[in-house]
């Protein structure tokens, strides 16, 4: 850590400030009360939340999925706030880790860039669709709206689960087999120096074309629920495009934050964006983003999927029963 | 997927567009998060503020709408417009420009990206793409495209 620091000193001044930041505004704190909030409350809540988010920010970068997957199940299965302000908030939370470890990412050669931007035009228009159509549902809908996407996210993550299952740990150099013309006129491939093993590796992306085609259906399922994306982005990437699962994830991050920043828009000018929610875990990202940016070169990714596989299914678990229950009006005891 | 054949184990080149896009990010977002802590700290500050993150985090947590958050609070619901720049001076508007900000730095770091993959890498394709993902990004910003929110 302390070899870290001295590394990156951008990222002491961040936690400086931040420890900073939050002393004066716990020290010298003006807010009123307001509804059930105290103004210390309020500072406590601002707090907390960013804790949280440093802490989701690691296991999503080094996962590769970026911090929404867990940010959105969470609040939407065990708050009652608005899905807008979920979804607007998860973008962002899946989006400033991805945008803080591009940097350190690209630097070392785990992104590349060639593959990030072949897949982010199909990602950026899909995550724009994804969002009208959430905000849509939302104005149309109402509470059913928010019940009905309750329980299709619980059942998708159910699903990112057991693809995490599935995909299991001979997919970490994947092999590309049979490459397409298309696939070989495009050029997805390269070479990255893989510190945990102390060498050079090559890969070549494969199955392009089916790829994009996916990134597409994956944009729309971010934008929509407010995931980011990330979840599919390295499944895809890895599975189908044989790319190592390294740079699947490093690239995923990237991806994530340039898909976001177009499908994030029109929720801050519709004030779904409100700062003093995200703010907070806007900052636990950036900080979390680096560390865990930083942590991915050494360690092997595999480990990381036993935490999120666990965590994707209690989360679904209590998705599924809160849209059941609105849906039919009854009560099922869940967590 | 295989080991390369290079008997110095070399660390192999790492593409300048890359570097360029990723640099770009990397800073904007540093400095995004920099004036965001400034603005959470203003807001905490700023005795009696007509934005104030008590009455924000008690609707927000109570569930109510958008609609009904913004309601009676010193600035009125933004309706497709850069609501922030208008409040800057104020906790809540100047966190938000630091959220902005972080959020905006994607469409610079393209450009500069798409630049070296064209006069630098030889490699116009890809150029062509990171122009077109920013212009989809500018007309996002701009607000060419818009939601169904008013």
């Amino acid at each position: 850590m302390q070899d870290l620091m001295k590394k990156v000193p951008e990222l002491s001044l961040l936690i400086g400030l931040s420890i900073v930041g939050y002393f004066v505004m716990g020290a010298f704190n003006q807010v009123g009360e307001a509804g059930a909030l105290t103004g210390g409350g309020a500072f406590v809540l601002v707090l907390a939340s960013f804790i949280l988010s440093v802490m989701i920010a690691i296991v999503a970068v080094i996962a590769g999925v970026g911090g929404g997957v867990l940010f959105t199940p969470i609040m939407m299965a065990f708050t009652t706030m608005d899905t807008l302000i979920i979804r607007s908030t998860g973008l962002v939370v899946a989006m400033f880790s991805g945008l803080v470890s591009s940097g350190p990412f690209m630097r070392k050669g785990l992104a590349d860039v060639k593959i990030v931007l072949y897949c982010a035009i199909p990602i950026i228009a899909g995550a724009m669709l994804g969002s009208y159509a959430a905000i849509a549902l939302a104005e149309v809908m109402g509470a059913q709206g928010d019940a009905i996407v309750r329980l299709l996210l619980g059942l998708i993550l159910v699903f990112i689960a057991i693809l995490f299952i599935v995909g299991g740990s001979n997919t970490e150099y994947p092999e590309p087999g049979h490459v397409s013309r298309f696939s070989e006129w495009m050029g997805l491939k390269g070479s990255y120096y893989e510190e945990s093993l102390g060498r050079p590796m090559s890969y070549q992306a494969t199955r392009v074309g089916i790829g994009g085609l996916l990134f597409l259906l994956v944009g729309f399922t971010g934008g929509f629920f407010g995931l980011g994306g990330g979840w599919a982005v390295v499944p895809v990437l890895n599975l189908v495009m044989t790319t190592p699962l390294k740079i699947s994830a490093a690239s995923s991050g990237v991806l994530l934050a340039m898909g976001n920043s177009a499908a994030i828009w029109p929720y801050i000018k519709v004030g779904a964006l409100i700062a003093a929610l995200a703010a907070p875990w806007m900052l636990g990202q950036v900080i979390g983003g680096i560390l865990g940016a930083h942590i991915l070169a050494r360690v092997r990714a595999n480990f990381i999927r036993y935490i999120l596989i666990v965590l994707l299914f209690l989360t679904s678990l209590k998705l599924m029963s809160r849209g059941v229950e609105t849906l039919l009006g009854i009560d099922i005891p869940v967590l | 997927m295989s080991e390369q054949q290079n008997p110095k184990e070399s660390r192999p080149e790492i593409p300048k567009s890359g570097v360029a896009y990723g640099e770009t990010i990397y800073w904007g977002t540093i400095a995004s998060a920099v004036i965001t802590i400034l603005g959470q700290v203003v807001t905490f500050l700023t005795p009696g503020s007509a934005i104030s993150p008590s009455v924000l985090l008690s609707r927000i947590w109570e569930g109510k709408e958008v609609a009904a958050i913004w309601e009676g609070v010193g600035v009125a619901r933004p309706a497709n417009e850069h609501w922030y720049f208008a409040q800057i001076t104020t906790g809540e508007g100047l966190t938000m420009f630091g959220i902005a900000l972080g959020v905006f730095v994607v469409i610079p770091a393209l450009l500069a990206s798409a630049w070296v993959l064209f006069t630098r890498e030889g490699r116009p394709l890809f150029g062509v793409l990171a122009i077109i993902a920013a212009l989809i990004t500018i007309a996002s910003f701009v607000g060419v495209i818009q939601m169904p929110v008013g």
